[in-house]
């Protein structure tokens, strides 16, 4: 009961083996659940991808199909945000959407842990898709990548209007990974709230115990509103980076 | 790819059955509607997070850069504090409110895109 009463409860961070694995910088470096759980989403990804094309047959199976599908997908995502010299970020963008989309759906399974439910993981993806970008922009064409920040306006609202376009392009990380982890924060949170919603009606007794299918057919509900979440922000991640990487890219930006 | 398809809809109205001709047809249908709103248009509740998102990284982001700045002045002895904050984090709201436009334009676009909503004129001259 103590656990259902604290919906938070399930974002703590602990370490599973009592000794740390190493120092850095001497700070004490633990094996988390969270760093259990990233593995796990490593594996199923290699696993799902390795069965799905070790047949390589020419009539794909079901499990070829979701792979050749989900090839597509980020596929077509890329070429319609970055156009087709953008497809050279394809293995980054397909391991960001894997990745992300993995953490979500295994994150919805009872007693898991949502690894994108951190702070610390969806900035840490966020700010290297941040300086992979200014990294290609410079790549690529150079000083005048930095045009990116001057918008068409006279000289004296540029004054204003260049560090707002600075400081609006450095935010971004913040609002890709805010966005991301508070989604799940949210949905995951509802959840536990309605199950201890269950259990303290249930626990009450008499006619109340009934009403407590109420709670439980609404967490059924929120749970398949959870699933389209989970698709949904790891596909709005993948295509955030799609179109920040077509900016460097392109330089064409959207003002 | 859609030319693919299309091939294979022109082979068979040469040889093939008319189910396989309607089928062809309907490919082509899809495919063209799938090039148009190549994008799924938003929920409501995912716009509201967007909206929201891109408000609290602008306000916080701002204030964020602005701290910092103040904090390596102060270092090198320039003593800003709290001036530089303060003025980003005003700079750090504009951007906010710029990025939720240009969020609003974009969801625009791709709703008119579908044809849920028709389309918005922008009166931005770009």
């Amino acid at each position: 009961m103590a656990a259902a009463m604290a919906p938070m409860e399930q974002f703590a961070v602990k370490p599973l083996v009592e000794h740390p694995l190493f120092h850095l910088f001497g700070h004490a470096i633990y094996f988390t659940n969270q760093a259990l759980w990233m593995f796990i989403v490593v594996g199923a990804i290699s696993a799902f991808m390795m069965a799905a094309v070790s047949k390589r047959s020419l009539v794909p199976s079901r499990l070829q199909s979701m792979a050749e599908i989900s090839y597509e997908f980020v596929n077509n995502m890329i070429n319609s945000a970055a156009g087709d010299e953008g497809l050279k970020f394809f293995p980054f963008v397909f391991t960001i959407f894997m990745f992300v989309l993995f953490c979500n759906v295994l994150g919805i399974l009872p007693g898991s842990f949502t690894v994108t439910s951190q702070i610390a993981v969806t900035f840490a993806l966020a700010a290297f898709i941040i300086l992979l970008v200014i990294a290609t922009g410079f790549m690529r064409h150079g000083i005048g990548f930095l045009k990116l920040f001057v918008p068409k306006a006279p000289f004296v609202l540029l004054l204003l209007l260049v560090p707002i376009e600075i400081i609006s392009f450095f935010t971004r990380p913040i609002s890709l990974s805010v966005r991301l982890f508070a989604n799940m924060l949210a949905g995951h949170t509802m959840l536990k709230v309605f199950a201890a919603f269950v259990i303290m009606l249930g626990g009450a007794g008499g006619i109340l115990a009934f009403l407590s299918i109420a709670p439980f057919a609404l967490i059924v509900a929120i749970t398949a509103l959870e699933l389209l979440v989970a698709f949904l922000q790891a596909y709005v991640f993948a295509i955030l980076t799609c179109i920040y990487l077509g900016e460097a890219i392109n330089l064409h930006d959207h003002h | 790819m859609r030319t693919e398809i299309k091939a294979i809809g022109g082979a068979m109205s040469d040889t093939g059955p008319d189910d396989l001709k309607r089928l062809g047809a309907r490919l082509d249908e899809v495919q063209r509607k799938r090039a148009r709103g190549a994008r799924p248009a938003p929920s409501q509740v995912s716009i509201a997070y967007r909206f929201g998102a891109e408000m609290f990284a602008g306000v916080v982001g701002g204030g964020a850069i602005g701290w910092g700045l103040d904090w390596l002045f102060g270092r090198f002895g320039y003593p800003t504090k709290p001036w530089l904050m303060i003025v980003f984090v005003v700079l750090g709201t504009a951007a906010g409110i710029r990025n939720v436009m240009h969020a609003a334009k974009e969801i625009n676009e791709q709703m008119a895109a579908q044809g849920s909503v028709p389309a918005v004129k922008s009166d931005e001259e770009d």
